[in-house]
């Protein structure tokens, strides 16, 4: 678990005058999930954004499984998967046919497409809705785990999880939960945020804590709810909310 | 075999299709609307190669010689068309302004030509009497006036007969005869030469519409660009090995395509309604709209890299149609020399429109065309780049 699959080195971005990230830096291991917590406009989805090859940064370098984002970007492509927060989903399209797409803007063949489109489907629960119907009458736990899904053609082998879980009920949640288990447990290497403190604490190995374009905290879990008191008796959100504070932010 | 970059354009190229067969509505209204504005074009443009107008008549001297021998004449103009009133008809209509014209027969016009006195045809109108009443008009004073030249040569010639004993129906019969190889063999013809451009405005108008119509799809396109970058998936699809470049190449080809398909269907229907394509000029034109679709759909792609709700890209697209279209001269002739010619020349459809009069008056071949196609295929190939460039620059938030 020391070998490390993507390395982010002083990252900068701006918008006009706006810094969103101001000088960033962490390294993700091979098969670790690496959480990104932080209230919002703290930079995350930015961060993301850069690492995921559709943003460039103004300063600073991404190296992921010894690429630089710098010069190959295609490279990158071949080796990242990216679930993002809003449903990126074609919704006239059945599930089968969206992973088929997406596959195919992988490089992948019509044949490994499809095969790959079968077994992640199955692979998220969804075999029997394949290609019964379009994705827009599925429901909003079904239409979360289409789009993670669909960030799995390829056989990527470092996923992107931006809060792969917002606004779901608790069973397609812990469904989510136990799909990404899998995974790691497949030895992927995961770069995960969310808002909800228990999840990071439930399936994270490591936790960045981003606000205001910096990261503030880096350490596991248990680490970083020790420095509030006993890990036992600290729960993960009131490490964030001494971190960030409590003002609101939108 | 296809290479992977081919590959991904043409998937992007036939996903997108299949999304556009996919929208029952969108298909409907892309392959029903062509047929609805040619019906409303045949019924604007049908017979309107020559005129035809309606003569609204009151004869108060039924019975009388003159008055049956004009309106005689008068229902032998196949352009003519008599509609018969009353006199209170005919007052009551002037003054609704339901009618403009109307030639009154008084009923003394025969018995006044019989006793040598003038006999009066009388015009009323409202203003002055709308322009087909003013042809109306001029064609019945036409036929009054052989009908009165003919009444003075018989006068003339019964004068100068008086002291023989030759009968007044010998002079009107030969006189009549006399007119009769005068129209025959007139003295002085009428010979119609056309200069110039073709005024038909089937030839003069149906390039405009045409390229109109496409030009509406500017707001599809564009809107489904924006459409999808809020939906996320254009983002998406950046994050795999999908490029920009291919991106836009696959979406080009696709909003082509569906632009042809609804070019083949307005040329086909102009061909059956109208008659005015040869086999070659069928394929000539096919070629101009190949090229007119084909940048029609790189400034849809513009304007949804720039605009950023789906209504701002309509609007934007409706102007950009609307000023396209109407500098293009789609709706009137662009007077040669004037300030708005040289406005039309920053207008696309300028040039579609003249490459498509050019062929379809067949003045000229698809080499006499080529400045025109030349400056259509400019417009794709910075329409391209820009609207890759554009979009880029939007997504990274510049």
């Amino acid at each position: 678990m020391t070998e490390p699959f993507l390395v982010v080195n002083d990252l900068h971005r701006s918008f006009n005058d706006y810094k969103a990230v101001n000088g960033v830096s962490f390294t993700i291991n091979k098969g670790e999930i690496f959480g990104l917590l932080g209230p919002n406009g703290a930079g995350k989805t930015t961060t993301i954004r850069m690492l995921s090859t559709v943003l460039p940064p103004d300063r600073g370098d991404i190296v992921i499984g010894g690429y630089s984002v710098r010069n190959n970007t295609d490279s990158i492509r071949r080796l990242i998967g990216v679930c993002p927060q809003e449903l990126a989903l074609y919704a006239d399209l059945s599930a089968f046919d969206n992973l088929m797409f997406f596959g195919r803007m992988e490089g992948l063949s019509s044949q490994e497409a499809r095969a790959q489109a079968m077994s992640n489907l199955e692979f998220v629960g969804l075999t029997d809705r394949a290609k019964k119907g379009r994705v827009d009458k599925f429901s909003g736990g079904m239409k979360r785990r289409v789009n993670l899904a669909i960030a799995l053609m390829g056989n990527p082998q470092l996923l992107f999880l931006d809060e792969p879980t917002v606004g779901i009920d608790p069973q397609s949640r812990n469904n989510i939960y136990e799909t990404i288990e899998m995974l790691r447990d497949r030895g992927m290497t995961i770069l995960y945020t969310t808002h909800y403190m228990e999840e990071a604490d439930r399936l994270c190995n490591r936790i960045a804590i981003m606000d205001a374009g910096i990261i503030i905290a880096l350490d596991t879990p248990y680490n970083l709810k020790s420095k509030l008191g006993p890990p036992e008796k600290v729960n993960l959100e009131d490490v964030f909310l001494n971190m960030t504070g409590r003002s609101l932010r939108d | 075999m296809i290479s992977g970059k081919m590959m991904r354009i043409l998937v992007v190229a036939l996903m997108e299709v299949r999304s556009y067969l996919r929208d029952k509505a969108d298909l409907a209204f892309s392959i029903l609307l062509p047929v609805a504005i040619f019906a409303l074009m045949y019924g604007a443009f049908s017979g309107q190669d020559q005129f035809n107008g309606t003569l609204h008549l009151v004869n108060e001297d039924k019975e009388g010689i003159y008055s049956t021998r004009l309106i005689t004449q008068l229902e032998s103009i196949s352009s003519l068309t008599i509609d018969y009133l009353s006199p209170s008809d005919a007052d009551a209509k002037l003054e609704k302004s339901d009618l403009l014209m109307v030639v009154s027969i008084p009923p003394d016009f025969s018995s006044k030509i019989i006793s040598g006195q003038t006999a009066e045809l009388i015009f009323k109108q409202r203003g002055n009497g709308g322009q087909e009443g003013q042809v109306v008009a001029s064609i019945v004073r036409g036929v009054a006036g052989n009908i009165d030249r003919e009444l003075v040569i018989q006068n003339e010639v019964k004068n100068n007969l008086a002291d023989t004993d030759i009968s007044r129906e010998q002079i009107q019969i030969a006189v009549a005869s006399f007119i009769e190889q005068e129209q025959i063999a007139p003295s002085v013809s009428v010979i119609d030469e056309v200069v110039g451009e073709d005024l038909n405005p089937v030839t003069s108008f149906l390039p405009g519409i045409m390229t109109m119509f496409v030009l509406f799809a500017v707001s599809l396109t564009a809107q489904a660009l924006v459409a999808e970058r809020k939906k996320g998936t254009l983002e998406r699809l950046l994050t795999t090995r999908l490029s920009v470049g291919q991106l836009f190449t696959g979406k080009f080809l696709a909003n082509t395509s569906r632009g042809m398909v609804q070019m083949i269907i307005l040329l086909a229907l102009a061909q059956i309604v109208f008659r005015i394509f040869t086999p070659l000029t069928f394929l000539q034109s096919l070629v101009i709209a190949l090229v007119f679709t084909a940048a029609v759909s790189t400034i849809g792609l513009i304007i949804g890299s720039i605009a950023r709700t789906e209504d701002q890209a309509s609007w934007i697209a409706v102007f950009f149609t609307m000023f396209m279209s109407i500098v293009g001269g789609t709706f009137f002739a662009i007077p040669q020399g004037s300030v708005l010619e040289t406005i039309s020349k920053v207008s696309l459809n300028t040039y579609a429109n003249n490459a498509f009069r050019t062929i379809i008056m067949r003045s000229g071949t698809i080499r006499d065309i080529s400045f025109e196609l030349l400056v259509i295929a400019g417009v794709i190939v910075v329409g391209m780049i820009l609207s890759r460039v554009l979009f880029q620059a939007v997504l990274k938030g510049k």
